[in-house]
């Protein structure tokens, strides 16, 4: 069966000569055309430039989207960031399209930062090491308990572990 | 060079008048998941739905499999629905299968916009295509 709808959505991040991340996101799909491009300033992970353009048929209450998400420069990706950004975008009247292109953007910068690590413990073939490496990777990131199934009180991988 | 990239793609069919099935596809450096599922038009309700994890980061990751049926009977109309997704298929299960099925939501009023344009410029290839999508806007609140 054909499809009557498709939508594609692309989130890159692309370390600069300067130190800073650049992070593109782009949404195009039958009726909208979004792209995004935020530069991130570490080690404070600082959203120092923000601009949107939004084609095809926007929403109507996007239409002053460039201009708002100017709003986000100068907010750190880190606790809080949800909250500050669904003050700024969502709501009654609000462009929640800003809001996800920045909650994504903030998403993929993390898992950037985590890649290398999960790939330095591909290199690990036994069980029981990989095992305690993950068991010392969620002593040191204790948010991440209870975030998903493998870290759930029944879960093996909690079996055990000392937090 | 792009040290992380990630695509999510999602796809609407319109097997009969009364339901949308949502195949769901995210693929990054690190996970490769994806999801089929059936939405009844008119209030949102899950159907029907299944899942694949083609790559995760540790053994217990495919136990998440099992839990998306919580999500058969949730509404993706409510208020709060994709709170309620990630909480009860991302929390207890997987995040980044939540995150599909949450786009796929996210897409459900586009895809039926998409429907009727697709049909109404069928009648009328002249139609004025902003014009009637503000009307449609206007008239499915």
């Amino acid at each position: 069966m054909t499809l009557r709808f498709l939508r594609n959505k692309l989130v890159e991040v692309e370390p600069c000569s300067d130190g800073t991340l650049d992070v593109f996101w782009r949404l195009t799909d039958d009726l909208l055309k979004v792209d995004a491009r935020l530069k991130i300033q570490p080690p404070e992970l600082e959203i120092t430039e923000a601009e949107v353009r939004m084609d095809r048929f926007p929403p109507s209450v996007c239409q002053s989207a460039p201009e708002l998400f100017e709003d986000i420069e100068g907010v750190t990706i880190g606790p809080g960031l949800r909250k500050i950004v669904h003050g700024l975008f969502s709501g009654p009247g609000g462009c929640s399209i800003l809001a996800d292109a920045v909650l994504e953007s903030a998403n993929a910068v993390i898992l950037h930062f985590t890649r290398p690590a999960i790939q330095a413990g591909e290199s690990v073939t036994d069980d029981e090491e990989k095992l305690a490496n993950t068991r010392a990777m969620l002593s040191a990131n204790p948010r991440l308990i209870r975030s998903c199934v493998a870290f759930q009180d029944d879960s093996p991988i909690m079996q055990g572990i000392e937090l | 060079m792009i040290t992380f990239n990630r695509s999510q793609v999602i796809g609407a069919e319109f097997p009969d008048g009364e339901t949308v099935r949502f195949n769901g596809i995210q693929e990054d450096h690190i996970y490769g998941m994806e999801i089929q599922m059936d939405i009844r038009i008119y209030d949102g309700e899950i159907l029907k739905i299944d899942g694949n994890m083609k790559r995760y980061t540790n053994f217990v990751c495919p136990s998440a499999i099992p839990v998306l049926q919580k999500a058969v009977g949730m509404s993706l109309k409510n208020d709060g629905w994709d709170k309620q997704v990630m909480r009860e298929i991302g929390r207890k299960g997987c995040e980044h299968f939540a995150e599909i099925i949450i786009e796929c939501g996210r897409c459900l009023r586009q895809a039926l916009m998409s429907r009727d344009l697709t049909a109404a410029l069928s009648e009328d290839p002249g139609l004025d295509q902003g014009q009637y999508l503000k009307n449609w806007e206007e008239t499915h609140p």
